[in-house]
């Protein structure tokens, strides 16, 4: 590991301060990512602003949503009574990612800042990555591609973005609450991931030095029901191979509201508003569940180590769709 | 030969002696050992698979801080290849040219005063390739092909003549992947030098072997050179061998003259200590309609490194393990831009046995037979090559019990035809014959004058439970209660042992020291003989028997004394005697020396739909010879199956074409089941003690492995309708 300094910052506006005046200084809640790639000298900050102490955490409410700190764990923020009964497919997306030990360090800022989990990017042996070295091509694209994404890829770029509760999370417009150098701004979970185009290495909007102080979670309404499955080779411990979030309002039958996101297959946790768009209004039922499925994987872009990825992904939203249909009528 | 009676001792469900060690963190494993002024190393790996070194640049490594040392082959002193051994030759000697022959070659070590600097440092160390073309694929037909590698060949009968008179012949190509052994133990080495005197505490599974090879390697006496290893995490096979890392640990304690330490990372491990190499096979049965076999003939290819050995006969197993008149079996290698394969638990039968046990299954459903029928139709009652009865062989048991306890009836032969809810179930079963391994060993056995025991030889404990199993097998022989018998291993200053490997060791340490244990007892009458004052005087060892830390004469157990009252009377500390075995004789003995026996059953549940595959339950059983410890032979089973269900469904290493590289080598990437993946497993022994050796084990190390992927796939053939003659059996492969 390459030497580095280490501060622990006591003072958010400070930290903001620090970092965004030091391009080599990186903020350290958890370091469940973050220590992993800088032993794998994928990263290599010479400062390390560890904030783990700064007023952060804890969870509030409101009739209409949940306002988390950046550094409420995982196992936290699936603990609390709200999301237990009125999110429960965000419970359940939490509850499926990583392991306990993991999930009592790992924070949620953390979490929807983790980086690919793309061997290729994880290996500094390996020469060509655009999202870890700009322009030197991509080993993935002609390497083992089955933990690659299908959508929202470009030809610099495959890697997955592999975080369970994002799905969700951009499923129901959750809202990230960050401070930068010059105030604190808001943005839509929705318009806060990057797709890589030609350039992986930018994967979301924030500047270097502003750091996500809250996640504002919009609650359903008290007659939706949620599920969140995750479709993997082993039962735990283990990224999606696909996964499917859904939260559904029906009443007599009809699909009144809808929330659809999708895992393992996006560069990005992936909104599916296409199968939105079909389900809106429409009957629930088996037609309606797998032409909605066929919308969202449309833009489907697999190689051939993920060409299974397509089908199993429009399954797996099926049977997402079929337990929230089931529970709700 | 005197048969070991059966004790009370052995055989009992006896806790692990060495537990308390354990869940106390008191026992050290070779990374635990730290000394005084001791330096760290890392190591600079290749990052082509084939290929020179250009130029190699260091300035940068040398000018990190903290770095003592940075050798590469331009440094390096010239060292000799290690010695032939029982697993064929020693991997070649590290840094000795500027050849790349398999991604991740260690091409530099780097050591400095913390582990961390010398990572650091091995990251700064440039070089520059001249890269070849790598050749990966075991079908390249470029590829050197090494024909009948160990002689182990087989043909009897005519197999043409045998198709010929065939109803059914199925004939397929089954393919398995490459496999890493992954113990948790990181393989570690810790080397220290006191002039020509060399100490290596290391993650082996064979000290001696290592001891050997270092001192021929560095060209020291090998007096001087003592290894260490009375813990490690595991090993699988891994630690088999004298692999480059550990030479290079030792070459770096000599350079910078002070211990070093190297701890593999775990990529590293997936270049540097073995894997089971990937195969294809092409096997081809015939049968009658009634269910006879009348030709099997399986031709097997694997990997293999460039420039190394590795004992893969992935067909022999179709030649011994079924009664058929002409059989052919025929094994390649291909030379490869591989790092150096190496047995890993079942080497060969892992492999080979998904191929005959799966295509056995297509054979029973082409004619309608019930899998379990075919099995028993073609029992083969003696050793089909060599024409002699088996030692022992209780496979028949496996299976009649085995079908008992699952509940084979209940399946109906259709598939697809069971089902609970949104879940197809499947079952399957297989077969299991494994060979006999056994090579000489060495112990020693003492009383010392308090009557309690010691016995010793420099065997390791990989997990299988070999210090419980000695002491309880030393203190059946000596009469002498488990807690006053200490069972010592893992140091090749102790009498020889060969590695732990090949399901061997506890039958070659067992017999060692059942003879050390004898001669030990027989010296004690020696002692009394001309002593009128003992009751045992001039009693020869077929007269006496030994219980509660006595001797006494058989039938008349006033007639005796005690180790303690013996010794204090003629004014001794202790006695010893040393022990051997060698390995018996098939030809000599008339019976065809025999190795485990199992039957496997499994029960899946298919979800069609989303391609999802769960082992709900297994059972094995098992004829195992003679079992020293019900409980520690249980676990081997249990995590043997542990294994099969991985290689079934979850390992398979993979890598780049073009560059070599290990695409997968963390434990995040390189898939083994979790505890939620893993069922029931019910284990139950069958048969008893095996004839052909005094203390008659046969060694349960690997049988509980072999037969899981076979039995899955056949269970997933049961639930779908579909053969997936391709490990492992994964979502992609199952989504109907």
């Amino acid at each position: 590991m390459r030497p580095f300094d280490y501060v622990r910052a006591t003072d958010t506006e400070q930290a903001v301060a620090v970092v965004s005046a030091d391009p080599h200084a990186s903020f350290l809640a958890g370091g469940t990512t973050q220590l992993d790639l800088m032993k794998d000298g994928v990263l290599g900050p010479e400062r390390l602003i560890d904030i783990t102490r700064l007023p952060l955490g804890g969870i509030t409410h409101t009739d209409s949503a949940i306002q988390v700190g950046a550094l409420t764990t995982m196992e936290e923020l699936a603990a609390d009574p709200v999301v237990r009964e009125r999110l429960p497919f965000v419970r359940e997306a939490l509850l499926l990612g990583a392991s306990t030990q993991l999930r009592n360090m790992a924070t949620i800022g953390g979490n929807l800042l983790q980086r690919a989990r793309c061997r290729y990017f994880r290996d500094p042996t390996v020469a060509a990555c655009n999202k870890r070295n700009p322009g030197s091509g991509c080993a993935a694209i002609t390497g083992i591609q089955r933990m690659h994404a299908i959508l929202g890829t470009s030809d610099h770029c495959i890697a997955l973005h592999a975080s369970d509760v994002a799905v969700p999370l951009v499923a129901l417009d959750a809202i990230v609450h960050v401070q930068g150098a010059n105030g604190t701004r808001s943005i839509p979970l929705t318009q806060f991931y990057l797709p890589p185009g030609d350039t992986p290495h930018i994967e979301n909007v924030l500047q270097h030095g502003e750091l996500i102080t809250a996640l504002e979670i919009p609650l359903l309404p008290e007659t939706a029901r949620s599920h969140y499955l995750k479709v993997r080779d082993r039962v735990s411990y283990e990224f999606a191979l696909t996964s499917a979030g859904v939260a559904l309002v029906i009443e007599d039958g009809l699909i009144q509201e809808v929330r659809v996101a999708l895992g393992g297959v996006g560069t990005i946790p992936w909104r599916a508003w296409d199968a939105e768009d079909v389900l809106r209004g429409a009957r629930a039922g088996a037609d309606s569940f797998r032409a909605a499925a066929e919308a969202a994987l449309e833009g489907a872009r697999p190689l051939p180590g993920t060409a299974f990825k397509v089908e199993l992904a429009k399954r797996t939203l099926v049977r997402t769709l079929e337990t929230v249909a089931g529970a709700a009528s | 030969m005197t048969t070991l009676e059966t004790g009370t001792v052995v055989g009992a469900g006896l806790d692990r002696v060495d537990a308390p060690l354990k869940v106390t963190g008191s026992a050290q494993y070779p990374n635990d050992f730290s000394f005084p002024a001791m330096a760290h190393a890392a190591l600079v790996g290749s990052t082509i698979a084939a290929g020179r070194i250009r130029s190699i640049d260091v300035t940068r490594a040398w000018a990190a801080p903290g770095v003592l040392a940075v050798v590469t082959h331009l440094n390096a002193p010239k060292l000799e290849r290690g010695p032939m051994t029982l697993l064929g030759g020693s991997p070649p000697a590290p840094l000795q040219d500027d050849r790349i022959l398999h991604y991740g070659q260690h091409i530099g070590i780097v050591v400095a005063e913390s582990a961390e600097q010398a990572r650091h440092a091995a990251r700064l160390v440039r070089v520059e390739y001249e890269p070849a073309e790598a050749l990966l694929d075991v079908n390249d037909p470029r590829a050197e092909i090494v024909e009948n590698p160990w002689g182990l060949d087989t043909e009897r009968g005519d197999v043409t003549a045998g198709f010929a008179q065939a109803d059914v012949v199925v004939d397929e190509t089954y393919t398995t992947p490459d496999n890493t052994n992954n113990p948790l133990g990181l393989m570690a080495t810790v080397a220290y030098w006191h002039g020509d005197a060399l100490t290596v505490h290391d993650s082996t599974q064979w000290p001696h072997n290592v001891r050997t090879s270092l001192a021929g390697i560095f060209k020291v006496p090998e007096s001087g050179v003592r290894v260490l290893a009375p813990f490690v995490g595991g090993g699988f096979g891994a630690g088999l061998r004298v692999w480059s890392h550990v030479i290079l640990t030792v070459l770096a304690a000599r350079e910078v003259g002070r211990p070093v330490k190297l701890v593999l990372t775990r990529p590293e491990m997936f270049t540097s200590v073995g894997h089971r190499p990937n195969s294809v096979q092409q096997i081809k049965i015939g049968a009658t309609r009634d269910g006879d076999l009348v030709a099997i003939e399986h031709h097997g290819i694997s990997s293999v490194a460039m420039e190394d050995d590795d004992y893969e006969p992935v067909s022999f197993g179709s030649a011994v393990s079924y009664a058929c008149p002409n059989v052919l079996t025929r094994d390649r290698q291909a030379r490869l831009n591989i790092p150096c394969p190496g047995s890993m638990r079942a080497p060969a039968e892992g492999q080979g046995n998904f191929a005959l046990e799966s295509a056995l299954d297509e054979v029973a459903h082409a004619i309608g037979m019930d899998p379990l029928e075919i099995r028993l139709r073609n029992y083969a009652e003696e050793n089909p090559i060599l024409g002699l009865p088996w030692s022992s062989k209780a496979l028949r048991e496996c299976f009649v019990e085995g079908a008992e306890r699952f509940g084979w009836s209940r399946r109906t032969p259709e598939p697809g035809s069971m089902r609970d809810g949104r879940w197809i179930v499947g079952y399957g079963l297989a077969g299991v014959s494994y060979p006999f391994y056994q090579v000489p060993c060495q112990a020693r056995a003492s009383v010392r004058h308090d009557g309690s025991a010691y016995v010793r030889s420099a065997a390791t404990d990989i997990g299988t439970g070999t210090y419980t199993v000695m002491t309880q097998l030393a203190a059946e022989l000596l009469g002498v209660d488990v807690a006053r018998v200490r069972f010592d291993l893992g140091d090749s200053d102790m009498p020889y042992a060969p590695q732990a490997g090949g399901s061997g060791l506890t039958g070659a340490l067992g017999n060692a020291v059942h003879a050390a244990c004898r001669r030990l007892v027989r010296e004690f009458l020696d002692v009394v003989r001309d002593d009128a004052g003992s009751p045992l005087h001039g009693a020869a060892l077929d007269d006496v028997t030994v219980t509660d830390g006595r001797i006494h004469r058989i039938g008349d157990p006033a007639q005796g004394e005690t180790y303690t009252e013996i010794l204090t009377r003629h004014g001794i500390e202790e006695l010893s005697a040393d022990g051997r075995s060698t390995p018996p004789q098939s030809e000599e003995l008339g019976m065809a020396l025999s190795g485990a026996f199992g039957a496997k059953f499994v029960e899946v549940r298919l979800d069609p739909e989303l391609g999802l595959l769960r082992v709900a339950r297994v059972v094995s059983v098992i004829d195992g010879g003679r079992i020293l410890n019900e409980k520690t032979a249980t676990s081997q089973i249990i995590g043997g199956t542990v294994g099969g269900i991985s290689q079934a469904m979850f390992e398979e290493t993979a890598t780049d074409q073009g560059t070599g590289r290990i695409a997968n080598a963390t434990f995040g990437d390189y898939l083994m089941p979790v505890n939620a993946d893993v069922p029931d497993m019910e284990v139950l022994f069958v048969g008893g003690p095996d004839r052909a050796t005094a203390v008659g084990t046969k060694g349960v190390g690997e049988v509980g492995l072999v037969g899981l992927a076979a039995a899955i796939g056949n269970a997933v053939f049961h639930a779908t309708g579909r053969r997936i003659r391709s490990l492992p059996i994964t979502i992609d492969r199952l989504m109907l």
